[in-house]
């Protein structure tokens, strides 16, 4: 009984410590209740890189996580997934056109050096081996004439290129392409040393503030070593994920209240205790989400709600179990263990079954299944813990050392009591002490 | 007599009507199956798949206003005329006002296309169509799944789903026998079959289609359906141990399925409840998943009193059979 004692205890600490959690610890949602967007990026391989390798696929990572962190949103995720892909989440709502552009960009700055024209008359331009990657910085400046330009700054070995470039450029234009796009071609007048330079816009009224800055981003942050294509895009509205939350909320309490009706219903007595059980176990449950954080999405709810009804199960099975015991003319304390003692195989087998399932889903399957799986193999293994450590300790305590007075207590009538008793193998006295055959 | 015991509470008998219960197991099959073998042979896919699958892109638009259905036709010539090829819409009731989320949603407009996620140019115009007829729209949610991708994800939620099935198949091996293990094995099969079938006729007559939460269900619905059938088993197990000498393989089967069927039914109510829950009360966008557990918590029930236990007893029953022959030799 003491023993008895301090597990109840214990089991009230456990969930003093739940609900402590569940009130200091946010809940982590996923992009599809919290709102924002999921991008899915594949390298293309291009005609100086043929082969996406590791080394490639950790700079590109590098470079798209320097642009969306500069997106100015926390929590932003770049993860790779698979040989060639990268996974961006941006959380929340922002302007998702911008973002994708600002994302997808290759940031490719090349300078170029004249080659004649074509037979259409258009200006060829060839390779000067001069680009992006020879930069240290680039600043959002002005010129004298109070344009906007983007001032650029070589490293040791862009400045000797660059000087040689000018130098042998003298009296003829040198152009500068960005993504692909012809920005200017200024005249080169005199060779230049130092490793500084200059990009006006093209045109009469040259650079506005905002393209100007975004090039100056975009160069900070670095190139792109190859062009990244968008293969999957997942945006979900703030307004959207605020209905599902306020649903699946209500719907969530509804279905816990009805199954709890149903259990008390069915089972009299221990229905109630496997309500508080089961209360307890959506704390747990709860509060581990919020612990190690589970990233709580639209399928991890459902998941969540489905495993209620699944938590009652083992209860059930020890309850149906008990009362055949009870059927069969055995006492209280014998009818609890060997209920619980019975029912054990089962639930073992069954829940062994579904958490082998679950690591094996969890190893092979997209990100959907990997979250729904973590979801279900820990709200198995919580279920196992309430319906075998709580729902067993507070039957003893209540009833541990009673006779059975009131049949109805338990959904049964006396009638029913003893019927089946003779038939039993086991002897009177052994049932007594709770030995079987 | 410990036979009466056991037999003395039974409603269900498994052994006598096998062959009828396997008949109706066909039975209940056969319509989606159909459903499917038609949607293979018009579509060249058994279920109408969602974009997940195919690839493309599906816009959904908030709208607070009541919509008409004749608006339908006025929004794929509006669409059409601002150039955009083949647009699937469809209008969903949402029927969500939350004062404190500010939440006022009428029907969400969902507008599916080829991928177009690159381009963005196509999603300005569409925006800007749905913008005329409904000036307070507001574009909830953009998905797009690229045409390479759909079918890498299939494949890789296909082998995820064998191999959970193999290590399931050894699980039960090791603790009951291969037989239980391949009936158990072949009541998911049918559980999934049917669920599938259903969704096929849903596609047929009313659009539906199938995504990657669709996936979800199957898997949540594998693991309620083996816990079901294992809990049968394992009565069959025990009841083995007890009554072996006394009982036929045929009786102690009908006595297990007899002892564990209330136990099966209230599980089912119980989960079944907090689905319809979900189902009537919970968000637009689970329904179709919700729906797919529904009915895969039913036939997981039936499958585990009805198919998986009559099979287990013709192939033990088989067994025995031999055996005997072998010790009359």
């Amino acid at each position: 009984m003491k023993n008895k004692i301090i597990k109840f205890w214990a089991i009230v600490l456990i969930a003093i410590v739940s609900i402590f959690i569940i009130c200091t610890k946010p809940t982590k949602l996923g992009l599809d209740l919290a709102g924002g967007s999921r991008l899915v990026l594949e390298a293309q391989t291009t005609k100086a890189i043929p082969q996406i390798t590791d080394d490639v696929m950790n700079t590109l990572q590098f470079s798209i996580e320097n642009r969306v962190n500069k997106l100015g949103v926390s929590e932003t995720i770049v993860q790779r997934v698979g040989e060639n892909r990268l996974m961006v989440e941006i959380p929340g709502e922002t302007d998702l056109q911008k973002a994708k552009m600002y994302i997808g960009e290759t940031a490719q700055l090349e300078f170029k050096k004249p080659g004649g024209t074509d037979k259409d008359g258009n200006r060829i331009w060839l390779d000067a081996d001069l680009t992006g990657r020879d930069l240290t910085k680039s600043q959002l400046t002005t010129d004298q004439s109070g344009q906007w330009v983007v001032s650029l700054e070589f490293n040791s070995e862009g400045s000797k290129k660059f000087a040689e470039l000018t130098k042998s450029l003298v009296g003829q234009e040198m152009a500068i392409f960005f993504n692909g796009d012809l920005q200017s071609a200024p005249r080169v007048n005199e060779p230049i040393y130092g490793g500084h330079a200059q990009i006006t816009g093209g045109g009469d009224s040259g650079f506005s503030m905002e393209e100007a800055q975004e090039m100056v981003n975009l160069l900070n942050a670095g190139a792109l070593p190859v062009p990244a294509k968008i293969v999957e895009e997942n945006t979900v509205g703030a307004t959207l994920g605020a209905d599902s939350i306020a649903k699946s909320k209500f719907a969530g309490i509804l279905g816990l209240g009805l199954v709890m009706v149903f259990m008390i219903i069915m089972y009299r007595a221990p229905g109630v205790i496997a309500d508080i059980a089961l209360i307890l176990y959506s704390l747990m449950l709860f509060a581990l989400f919020k612990a190690i954080p589970v990233t709580l999405t639209l399928a991890g709810i459902a998941g969540f709600i489905l495993s209620i009804g699944m938590a009652v199960d083992a209860n059930i099975l020890i309850f149906e179990r008990m009362k055949e015991e009870l059927r069969a003319g055995r006492n209280l304390f014998t009818a609890i263990n060997s209920g619980f003692d019975r029912a054990w195989a089962s639930i073992l087998d069954s829940n062994m079954t579904t958490i082998i399932a679950c690591l094996i889903l969890y190893y092979f399957g997209t990100s959907v299944v990997k979250g729904f799986a973590l979801t279900l193999a820990m709200g198995v293994i919580i279920s196992m813990f309430s319906a075998i450590v709580i729902t067993k300790n507070f039957m003893h305590l209540i009833f541990g050392t009673g006779e059975l007075k009131y049949p109805a207590l338990f959904g049964l009538k006396t009638s029913e009591i003893g019927k089946a008793y003779e038939a039993t193998e086991t002897k009177r006295e052994n049932a007594r002490f709770g030995i079987l055959d | 007599m410990a036979a009466n015991e056991i037999t003395s509470r039974s409603f269900i008998n498994i052994t006598k009507y096998k062959f009828v219960w396997l008949c109706v197991t066909a039975i209940l099959l056969l319509p989606g199956t159909l459903g499917l073998i038609y949607g293979a042979i018009k579509n060249h896919s058994p279920l109408k798949v969602g974009i997940d699958y195919t690839g493309g892109t599906i816009l959904q638009y908030g709208v607070h206003e009541n919509i008409q259905n004749q608006e339908l036709a006025t929004l794929r010539t509006a669409l059409a005329k601002a150039g955009i090829e083949n647009p699937n819409i469809q209008i969903i009731h949402a029927n969500a006002e939350n004062q404190k989320t500010n939440v006022n949603l009428k029907n969400i407009i969902s507008i599916r296309t080829k991928f177009i996620s690159e381009d963005t140019d196509t999603e300005n115009k569409i925006t800007e169509v749905i913008a005329k007829a409904h000036p307070n729209s507001e574009l909830m949610s953009v998905t797009s799944v690229g045409p390479t991708l759909g079918n890498e994800l299939f494949k890789k939620s296909f082998t995820a789903l064998i191999v959970a099935i193999l290590g399931m198949i050894i699980y039960l091996t090791i603790r009951f026998k291969f037989t239980y293990a391949l009936a158990a094995i072949l009541g998911l099969v049918h559980d999934t079959l049917f669920v599938c079938g259903v969704f096929a006729l849903l596609g047929i007559f009313f659009g539906v289609e199938v995504d990657s939460l669709f996936i979800t269900a199957i898997l949540t619905l594998i693991g309620f359906s083996i816990n079901d059938t294992i809990v049968t088993f394992d009565r069959i197990r025990e009841n083995l141990r007890y009554y072996s000498k006394k009982m036929s393989f045929g009786e102690i089967v009908n006595a297990s399925v007899n002892q564990t069927v209330s136990r099966s039914i209230n599980t089912s109510l119980s989960t079944l409840i907090t689905l319809l829950a979900l189902y009537f009360f919970g968000g637009v966008t689970t329904r179709d998943f919700v729906l797919a557990m529904i009915v895969g918590v039913i036939v997981g029930t039936w499958s585990s009193i009805f198919f998986c236990t009559v099979l287990v007893s013709i192939w033990e029953d088989k067994d025995a059979k031999k055996i005997a022959k072998a010790k009359e030799l």
